[in-house]
């Protein structure tokens, strides 16, 4: 997902949120110009502003990964509303208290419903915290040969989808070797803390009294650098999550099997705390 | 009630929709000759409306019941944060503290389980064999499915949830 266009879709939903009143108020006034004005035009045409307006707010609510049932039905009640014949000024008055009733749904859509979740347009590139650690990966130098990589994100993928066994065995596969390059320390360390705790998650075990963990010259690598106030526990936890994300990272600095690894972005994206 | 291994529950609102209906009835046959010649079978369409949800609640806990060894054996205890959209799907058992319980009086309760690593929803279709209410320690067995079936964040679809005397061993400390 590229930035700009992430900023291009976050303004103009917020263009939208007014379009909600803007809509809705206007075809109010203009009803309420036609009853005023008595002019001989059906007042209905008048309330397409409010169905318009509950489009723009179903969208609204569609858009956001808590989603607002009583928001995304607002098209039928429109539409409710513009097929039920009514006299003008009962239509005049229904539309200012459905207007009003849109306000109040989108500001309470925004209140309780959260922040919205801009779409990615294409599946293709990463997004921010994943790309910004991805690039700090391949500043460092963690580099591999494409067997490597693709045995990184053999075992990300894997582990992304439950499948612990299947992570232990590509796992195991590099640790024993031979491979095409040899690893880093540090891609090997990774490994090797995947391939420990995938085994012991395969067999539904709690964490051990010892375990690997990655060594203090290699905090610069890692996304999460342990705190030592962690207890046992946030220290295996942050082991296996700084892990998983060198492999991710390494695999992507690959390209062969982005394709894959975009699958599982959201997965990475929550293991660097998003 | 209890019917074989199933204990039977019937939610509050069908009881209310049954004593609203029965109030209804009592006072349209007091004022209404026509009603009180037709008692023979309004009364059992009453009684239907229990009738009916405690026979959906019993087949929906046998059939839960009979999955529950299922994904009991196939089912890997794993932390709140390593569930994600890849593993839509799958049988995962997570140990938690229950933070808040929605939707109980509908017979079809929804939990927010946390443990250290984060909090996920549990929706469950059916009524738990046992009552579980916030800060209980809890272990839950089920699938990973989408919020909205095709779309949404991952939550368990909860087959069982069963309250843990021992402190869960990834809840928040």
């Amino acid at each position: 997902m590229s930035n700009d266009n992430s900023r291009d879709v976050a303004l103009l939903n917020r263009r939208l949120e007014y379009a909600v009143p803007l809509l809705s108020f206007g075809g109010a006034l203009i009803g309420i110009f036609f009853w005023v004005t008595t002019a001989s035009v059906d007042y209905r045409i008048s309330i397409l502003g409010c169905v318009l307006a509950s489009w723009v707010l179903a969208y609204l609510a569609w858009m956001r990964p808590r989603k607002d049932i009583v928001a995304l039905s607002t098209p039928v009640y429109s539409f409710i509303f513009i097929a039920v014949p009514t006299d003008n000024f009962s239509a005049v008055i229904l539309e200012v208290l459905y207007a009003a009733s849109l306000t109040i749904l989108l500001f309470r859509l925004k209140s309780r419903f959260g922040a919205q979740v801009v779409p990615t347009p294409d599946k293709k590139d990463l997004a921010d915290p994943a790309k910004t650690y991805v690039e700090k990966i391949r500043e460092t130098g963690i580099t591999s040969s494409p067997g490597l990589a693709h045995a990184a994100a053999v075992v990300f993928v894997r582990f992304a989808e439950g499948e612990f066994s299947e992570a232990v065995s590509a796992a195991d596969a590099v640790i024993a070797g031979p491979n095409d390059g040899e690893p880093s320390r540090c891609l090997q360390r990774a490994f090797e803390i995947v391939r420990e705790q995938s085994a012991l998650l395969d067999q539904s075990l709690p964490a051990p009294e010892t375990f690997l963990t990655f060594s203090a010259d290699e905090d610069c690598m890692l996304a999460k650098v342990p705190d030592p106030k962690y207890g046992k526990l946030e220290e295996y936890d942050t082991a296996l999550e700084n892990a998983l994300l060198i492999l991710f990272a390494t695999a992507w600095n690959a390209e062969s099997d982005r394709p894959h690894l975009i699958q599982c972005q959201a997965f990475a994206q929550r293991l660097l705390g998003q | 009630m209890k019917i074989g291994n199933v204990d039977v529950k019937v939610s509050i609102l069908a009881v209310a929709v049954f004593v609203i209906f029965t109030f209804f009835l009592l006072v349209a046959s007091l004022y209404s000759p026509e009603v009180r010649s037709q008692l023979i079978w309004l009364i059992p369409a009453l009684f239907m409306l229990l009738v009916i949800p405690m026979a959906l609640n019993y087949m929906s806990r046998r059939e839960y019941a009979d999955m529950e060894p299922q994904y009991e054996a196939a089912a890997k205890t794993i932390r709140v944060k390593m569930i994600n959209e890849s593993m839509i799907g799958k049988p995962v058992r997570i140990e938690g503290v229950v933070e808040r319980v929605y939707f109980q009086f509908l017979n079809r309760p929804q939990y927010l389980v946390a443990d250290r690593s984060g909090a996920i929803s549990v929706k469950m279709f059916t009524s738990p064999a046992e009552e579980v209410k916030v800060n209980d320690v809890v272990e839950v067995l089920g699938q990973v499915i989408h919020r909205y079936i095709v779309s949404g964040d991952p939550v368990i679809n909860c087959i069982s949830i069963k309250k843990l005397k021992k402190p869960a061993k990834d809840s928040k400390s």
